[in-house]
């Protein structure tokens, strides 16, 4: 069983509660590929994925997962424009608990906010993204992709290409990345970089990259979302930092593609990387990281209710 | 409190602390009607009804500190705070005199709330003095009427939690200043570089994911009114000073003869940004707390005296405010009760800082800019005298807070040196258990 029954952040994860969560994944991959994909592990507890902000992929990763495991799971969707000051989200919660909830899947626009939840109830929470700070399941589920595909971690070349300030995959990511013994780059322009970021490893182009990378991880690169950090255009980021067919055909043998999804396809990724095939194809893996993702939202559920 | 006698008053055996000769000593002080009448070794008072003997043995004994910037809230938000209770946190801090920033509601820009802050300062446990609005309604538009604020009491100027945006406003209302030789205090922030920002720009900010706030958007600012008091010879006071760069430029102003002074709050001295990894959200303050490369360099500062005061920036805060995601919650920590003890805490026991030189950016020094004749102790003047027990250890705790808000930054800490009595218009107003 998991030492913390919350899962807040990458960072508080310990090398052994990693493994724990990964070698139970294995188990759990099994179960999905069944017929019936039904156990009754977590038969008679509740689970509400509780979202403040929208989200498909990863509430329905959650609520398969959940019921995967014979879990009864609620729902519960707010945008994050409604809840304003003076609408407690610890008053909403507390009404959750009051119905005798076993977990609760948080989403919340605000960074933070799982620490603030945490610290007022006593049920185990788990992070589903907190603003701009965390999202540590799709950290993991990432990282049970690489392994899956490299069967090791020690010494892996990781570029991680895009927004890197807006981005709470890159944060959950870079700590567990590096966590396991992988080297990271950073693949940013200055304007998505921290002010003075001399101390992690950063490029500025994909060029610098493509080659030696063993995972080319690439961010979504939110236009919407920066507020004043502006990137010039769509050109200017698809002559620096785009995986074009190009690109693709300079990386090395073996090495793959990920990316947390949903792709801005013409904008991080060319259509034609999108949907090429044969052994440039084969290195998107995008689509068996949500395959993994259900397998591994199981192994939590399952080690801090079972 | 009006009108009751005053009991006569006799502290034995303290370390007096002289801030304004830079000396300290022990001695006795006796307080008749409220005048400090005698000030030596051994004085002996006929024992009678009316007198508090106060055993100051082990204990320092100060002027009463002078607080030049502190949010007491009223009128508008009594919920938060109000000045009398307001006056009895400062109190129970060892704080005589206070000065009042003006974002009440109605906001401080007009006589009729000057003076009502005046009347009530006269019924609080402490002196409350109105800071007004630079410009109306701190909008940054219209200059406010400061020669008939100024002639009413408004003891200094400012549009704290906002700089005035308008360069050509700013340079005409530091010209205006020096009609009256006014005290400006500014709060510098360009707001566009400081945006929705809500913690110090840097490492911490990168990792929590919250949205930084540069040291730039304090220093352009800083750098646009050091520019500004140059030529038009105002005399400009920077409050809550946080950066290393602030500071930088605050020294070579005053090499050149800017009339500038500035201060520091308790907070930027105390700690770093490192202490956001917890998402407290009282650790939520303008300016942010900043890196400690930056406090290195305030507490620098104090050492080769670029800094004048230090100042509480008493920021009330309900729970409904504090008790929220970071993005949410109100900024500001309250600090008038742990004035001294943070203060002491970090520049006397760790930075070895002499007590006279640390008392007197409590009490001579801010006096000095204010204008006032406060923060010493001197016979034949109404006593406003501070007793601190600077052995004592004290766990700060929510229950203990007397301000009306209790989003205290050091809940928790363990500051040392406590104040065990406060005298202040003559009257002792506060004594611990």
């Amino acid at each position: 069983m998991l030492r913390r029954k919350s899962i807040t952040d990458t960072e508080s994860l310990s090398l052994e509660d990693i493994e724990l969560i990964l070698s139970n994944a294995d188990s759990f991959l099994e179960v999905s590929r069944r017929d019936v994909k039904k156990v009754p592990t977590l038969r008679g507890k509740t689970i509400v994925n509780l979202f403040f902000e929208p989200s498909t992929r990863t509430r329905t990763s959650f609520e398969i997962a959940a019921k995967r495991l014979s879990a009864d799971l609620i729902n519960f969707s707010s945008s994050g424009s409604s809840i304003k000051k003076g609408e407690s989200i610890i008053d909403t919660l507390k009404t959750m608990l009051s119905m005798k909830v076993d977990l609760v899947v948080i989403r919340h626009s605000d960074s933070g906010v799982i620490k603030l939840i945490d610290r007022f109830i006593n049920v185990p929470v788990i992070n589903a993204g907190d603003g701009k700070h965390q999202h540590p399941t799709q950290a993991l589920l990432d990282l049970y992709t690489i392994r899956k595909k490299f069967g090791k971690f020690e010494g892996l070349k990781v570029a991680i290409i895009g927004d890197f300030i807006n981005s709470r995959v890159a944060r959950s990511n870079v700590n567990l990345f590096e966590k396991m013994g992988m080297e990271v780059t950073i693949v940013s322009p200055t304007m998505l970089l921290p002010e003075d970021f001399s101390k992690m490893n950063v490029r500025h182009r994909i060029d610098d990259v493509i080659e030696e990378s063993d995972i080319i991880y690439i961010l979504r690169m939110q236009f919407e979302r920066q507020n004043r950090r502006f990137y010039p255009s769509i050109m200017e980021y698809n002559r620096f930092l785009s995986l074009d067919s190009r690109r693709l055909r300079k990386m090395k043998p073996g090495s793959i593609i990920m990316h947390p999804g949903p792709v801005n396809r013409g904008i991080e990724i060319t259509d034609e990387v999108m949907d090429a095939t044969g052994n440039f194809g084969g290195k998107i893996i995008i689509n068996e990281q949500v395959t993994y993702g259900v397998a591994v939202r199981m192994a939590l559920l399952y080690l801090i209710l079972g | 409190m009006k009108g009751n006698k005053k009991k006569n008053i006799l502290i034995k055996s303290g370390r007096v602390i002289d801030p304004q000769h830079g000396k300290e000593f022990v001695s006795d002080i006796y307080i008749k009607d409220g005048i400090i009448s005698k000030v030596g070794e051994n004085i002996s008072i006929k024992e009678d009804d009316d007198i508090v003997k106060i055993n100051a043995e082990n204990c320092i004994v100060s002027p009463g500190f002078v607080d030049m910037h502190v949010h007491l809230r009223d009128p508008g938000f009594e919920d938060e705070e109000t000045i009398e209770t307001g006056a009895l946190a400062a109190v129970k801090g060892g704080i005589t005199t206070v000065a009042c920033m003006p974002n009440t509601r109605p906001v401080i820009d007009s006589q009729s709330l000057v003076k009502y802050v005046l009347e009530k300062s006269l019924e609080s446990a402490c002196t409350v003095l109105p800071v007004a609005a630079m410009t109306a309604g701190l909008e940054g538009k219209h200059i406010t009427e400061m020669g008939l604020l100024a002639e009413t009491g408004a003891i200094g100027f400012s549009d704290d939690g906002n700089s005035v945006n308008d360069s050509r406003l700013m340079y005409e209302i530091m010209r205006y200043s020096t009609q009256f030789d006014l005290l400006l205090i500014l709060h510098e922030e360009d707001s566009l570089m400081s945006g929705e920002g809500l913690i110090h720009e840097g490492y911490f900010s990168t990792i929590l994911g919250l949205e930084g706030i540069s040291s730039l958007s304090d220093d352009l600012m800083i750098a646009r009114d050091i520019t500004l008091a140059r030529r038009s010879g105002a005399r400009i006071h920077i409050t809550h000073l946080s950066t290393k760069g602030g500071v930088e430029m605050v020294r070579k102003a005053k090499e050149e003869g800017v009339r500038i002074t500035c201060d520091i709050t308790p907070h930027h001295l105390f700690f770093n940004d490192s202490s956001l990894t917890s998402f407290n959200t009282n650790f939520k303050v303008k300016p942010p707390i900043r890196s400690e490369e930056d406090r290195l360099a305030l507490i620098e500062g104090i050492k080769e005296g670029v800094i004048d005061a230090i100042a509480s920036d008493h920021a009330p805060h309900l729970d409904t405010e504090k008790n929220t995601t970071f993005k949410l919650a109100s900024f500001g920590t309250i600090s008038l009760e742990t004035l001294f003890g943070a203060s002491f805490s970090k520049l006397y026991i760790e930075e070895k800082i002499s007590l006279p030189k640390l008392i007197s950016l409590i009490t001579i020094s801010p006096a000095r800019i204010l204008g006032i004749d406060a923060g010493k102790i001197e016979v034949g003047k109404v006593a406003n005298i501070t007793v601190i027990d600077t052995e004592k250890e004290e766990e700060i705790k929510r229950e203990n807070i007397v301000s009306k808000s209790k989003n205290s930054v050091f809940i928790g800490q363990k500051l040392k040196g406590k104040v065990i009595c406060t005298i202040s218009k003559g009257k002792l107003v506060y004594r611990s258990e």
